[in-house]
Order: C-alpha cells, then structure tokens, then sequence
C-alpha cells in the first residue's frame, strides 16, 4: 500500500488505506520534477500531440488520403463545417474556424486523457485550463459583438427589442448578467465538472473494485470487488462519451456565442 | 504495474472527498497550471493557424482541381469517342453508298453489254440471212438463165427436126429468146 501515499506527506502507512492529503494540488505533484506537476506536463504533451496529429495528418496534402488523414481531415472538417460555418455563418464562420478547431482538438484529446490508460487523468479537470478557455470565448464574443454592430451590441442587450417597455429593465439586467457573467461561468464549469465528476466516478469504482478485488476487505468481499470492477468499466466506456461531448459542446456554445454577437437576435 | 495503477485511482479519488476540506484549492486555477495551459493552447492554435488551415485548404483546393480536371478530360474522351463514332457512321455510310453504286453500275455495264451482244447478234444473222437470200438468188437467175438457154436451144432443135433444115440458127435463136422475154414480161 505504500504507493498510495505518492503525494501525501505525513501517513500512517500501517493503519491507514487511504490517506488524505492536506491540500488537493498534492495529488498533482511529482516528486521529482521541481515545479512541474502532473497537470502541466500533461498539459503540454496534450497539445504536442494535437500539433503531431495536425502536422502528419495534413502535411502530405494528398489527393488520395490515408486511413490516418482521413480521420484528421474529417475531424477538421466536421468543426469549419458543422461548427463554424454551420453556426457563425458562411460570411464570419472562417474567421473564427482556427480558434474553434484548436479549441475542439484540445480540449477532445485533453478530456480523452481520462480514459487513456497510464495517463487515466484529463487535464480539463483541474480549472486553470477551462478558466482560460472560457475566457478566451468571453473576450472574442465580446470583441465580435462591438465590432460587428458597435454600441448596439451593448444596447441590444441592456434595452432588448421585442420585449414590453414594461419589463425591459428586467430583461436587460439579466440579459447582461447571464451574457457576460454566466456564460463564461457556466462554459467553464461545465467542462471542468463534468470531467472531475466522471473522473472521481471512474477512479472511485475502479479503485474500490480493485481494493475488494485483492482481498484486503476480507475474502468473503471479493464478488463485491468484482462487481464495482464491472460497474467501474462500464462507466469507463460512458467517459469516453463524456469526453467527446464536453469537448463539442464547449466549441458548439463558443461558436453559439459568438454568433448572437455577430448575428444580433431580432 | 497495476498497484501503481490502483494507486493513482486511489489518489485521484482524494480529489472528490477532498473537495469539502479544501474546496477552493479546486476552484481556482494553480498558477502555474494556467500558464501551462496558456502556452499549451497558444502551441495548439500557432499550428492550427500557420499550418493546419492552409494545409487543409491546399488539399481541398488540389483534390477539386484534380476531380475538375479529371472531369475536363473525360467529358474530351467522350466528345472525342463521339466525333471518332459519327466519323466512321458517316465512312460506313459512304461505303455502302459506293458499294451499291459499284453494283448498280456493273449492272448497267451488264445490260448494256446484253444488249450489245443481242443487237450485234442480230445484225450479224440478218446479214446472214440477206446474204443466203442473195446468194439464193443469185443462183436461181443463174439457174433460170441456163434453163432458158437449155429451153432455146431444145426448142430449136425440136423446131429444126420439125421444119426440116435450113432454119437461120442466128436469127431463129433471136426469136425464141425474144418469145421468152416476152413470157417473162406476162409472168412478171
């Protein structure tokens, strides 16, 4: 059991099975790499390998694809089509199509991280990478908004047209709150929750199934192991799903954003 | 392998129980972590922006000149397979024109020499026969001239036995050929 207390400092390794660490960004450090913790080597390799995939998925320029390419190309396709043209428009969609595609690709192989065995950890759920993200949407649906329709933007939002006189004040305030407040909030969350919330699942039963699994609950409690193992599986092949989906989703409402400041609603 | 494996599940399943204790450390961002991730994502959009858009859009535009340009030179196969198709109706056609002109002419040509030799043949027996009936009667005159002679002659001896003698042969010959001329003007 003494590998379970790779990050905590101070355990009673005798009497204890688990031990609780005193702040949470121990379980990301590494002993030996300084300042370099799990998270930010993982970090960086997510996007070496985003940038690996691109450049030999794309570099031969082919007119008869690979197997290989043609899952980059499609991938790649799939958000100038179904994304940022699909969503922003044919006239302002390009413009936004390398942010959401680096935002897609990184986020689709950050959140895969969870279900890749020997790393089993996704980056997207430590908050400093949807925070950023988040952010980066934030500022770029706010630019748009102001330069594609300049003041109205703002306006548009404050003093909603089609709304009764009546409760314009009302829906301006929460217009403005859940544009510039809730959005970036929620667009980050999303992500990070439901990455943390699968992951915690994944490893909870995986690692109680494993615990049960090896007798050290009693043997009489193996064929409970056995069944969180089972579960933990199952919920494994559901992270994937998970995976995919936060990751279309957080490019699928960057591009939605962008596009109410573009396009102002009527 | 798999102890450290169920170690780090272990270690990760902290995350979740330690929330409550120290909740916040979850919710905001390590420091270092975010400038990680800053220059991760700025790695990732460098590459998306400098190499994989315009490398996609190469592709694109390369594969819809080839389908264009593969398209170009089969509809030229084809309109060339087309003109190459009427080109050889049209000798076909010619050729049969010719050839049932070639026959019709050789059955001119066969009339025609037909006819020829049916009028050369026809020519040549009515000679033949104009020159049988010449000849015919050629020999009857020279016939009816020795029979009237023979006849002059015996009537003269006839008419000599029955006179008795000195009948003038001259001038009785004169006579008799004269009544003979005579008879054949009556026949005539």
């Amino acid at each position: 059991m003494e590998q379970l207390i790779l990050a905590v400092e101070v355990c009673d390794t005798a009497n204890e099975i688990i031990c609780v660490p005193n702040s949470v960004n121990e379980l990301f450090e590494l002993p030996f790499a300084g300042f370099l913790n799990r998270t930010i080597i993982l970090t960086i390799f997510a996007a070496l390998l985003v940038a690996a995939m691109l450049f030999f998925g794309l570099r031969r320029r082919s007119l008869v694809p690979s197997k290989f390419e043609i899952i980059v190309e499609s991938m790649v396709t799939f958000v100038r089509d179904e994304i940022s043209v699909g969503i922003i428009g044919k006239e302002h969609g390009l413009k936004y199509f390398p942010y959401l595609l680096s935002l897609f690709l990184f986020l689709l192989v950050g959140n895969l991280f969870s279900v890749t065995p020997f790393i089993m950890f996704p980056v997207t759920s430590r908050i400093g990478l949807p925070i950023f993200l988040a952010l980066v949407t934030w500022v770029l649906f706010v630019l748009a908004g102001f330069k594609e329709q300049g003041f109205g933007y703002l306006k548009g939002l404050v003093w909603p047209p089609g709304v009764p006189v009546g409760i314009k004040p009302l829906v301006g305030i929460i217009e403005l709150v859940s544009v510039f407040l809730v959005r970036p909030f929620s667009l980050a969350v999303r992500l990070f929750a439901n990455l943390v919330a699968g992951h915690v699942m994944l490893s909870l039963l995986l690692a109680s199934g494993w615990v049960f699994l090896s007798g050290a609950g009693g043997l009489g409690k193996v064929p409970i192991g056995f069944g969180w193992f089972t579960l933990g599986l199952g919920i494994y092949l559901f992270e994937i799903l998970v995976a995919v989906l936060q990751a279309y989703i957080f490019t699928l409402l960057s591009a939605v954003y962008i596009q109410t400041s573009v396009h102002p609603e009527h | 392998m798999l102890k450290v494996y169920a170690a780090q599940l272990l270690l990760a399943v902290e995350v979740g129980e330690e929330a409550e204790a120290s909740g916040t450390d979850l919710l905001l961002p390590a420091q270092s972590e975010l400038i990680a991730g800053i220059i991760a994502f700025i790695i990732v959009f460098v590459v998306v922006w400098k190499f994989a858009v315009p490398a996609l859009n190469e592709t694109l535009e390369k594969r819809q000149s080839a389908i264009k340009g593969e398209q170009e030179a089969a509809a030229a196969e084809r309109a060339e397979a087309a003109s190459l198709r009427e080109q050889y109706q049209k000798d076909i056609a010619n050729a049969e024109a010719k050839a049932s002109e070639i026959v019709e002419a050789g059955r001119k040509d066969g009339m025609a020499a037909k006819a020829d030799i049916i009028a050369k043949a026809e020519t040549e027996a009515s000679a033949i026969k104009e020159r049988a009936q010449a000849e015919a009667a050629g020999e009857r005159e020279r016939a009816e001239g020795a029979l009237r002679r023979e006849v002059a002659s015996l009537s003269l001896d006839i008419a000599e036995k029955v006179v008795g003698s000195g009948l003038d042969r001259g001038a009785s010959q004169a006579l008799v050929d004269e009544f003979i001329a005579d008879l054949d003007g009556a026949q005539a």
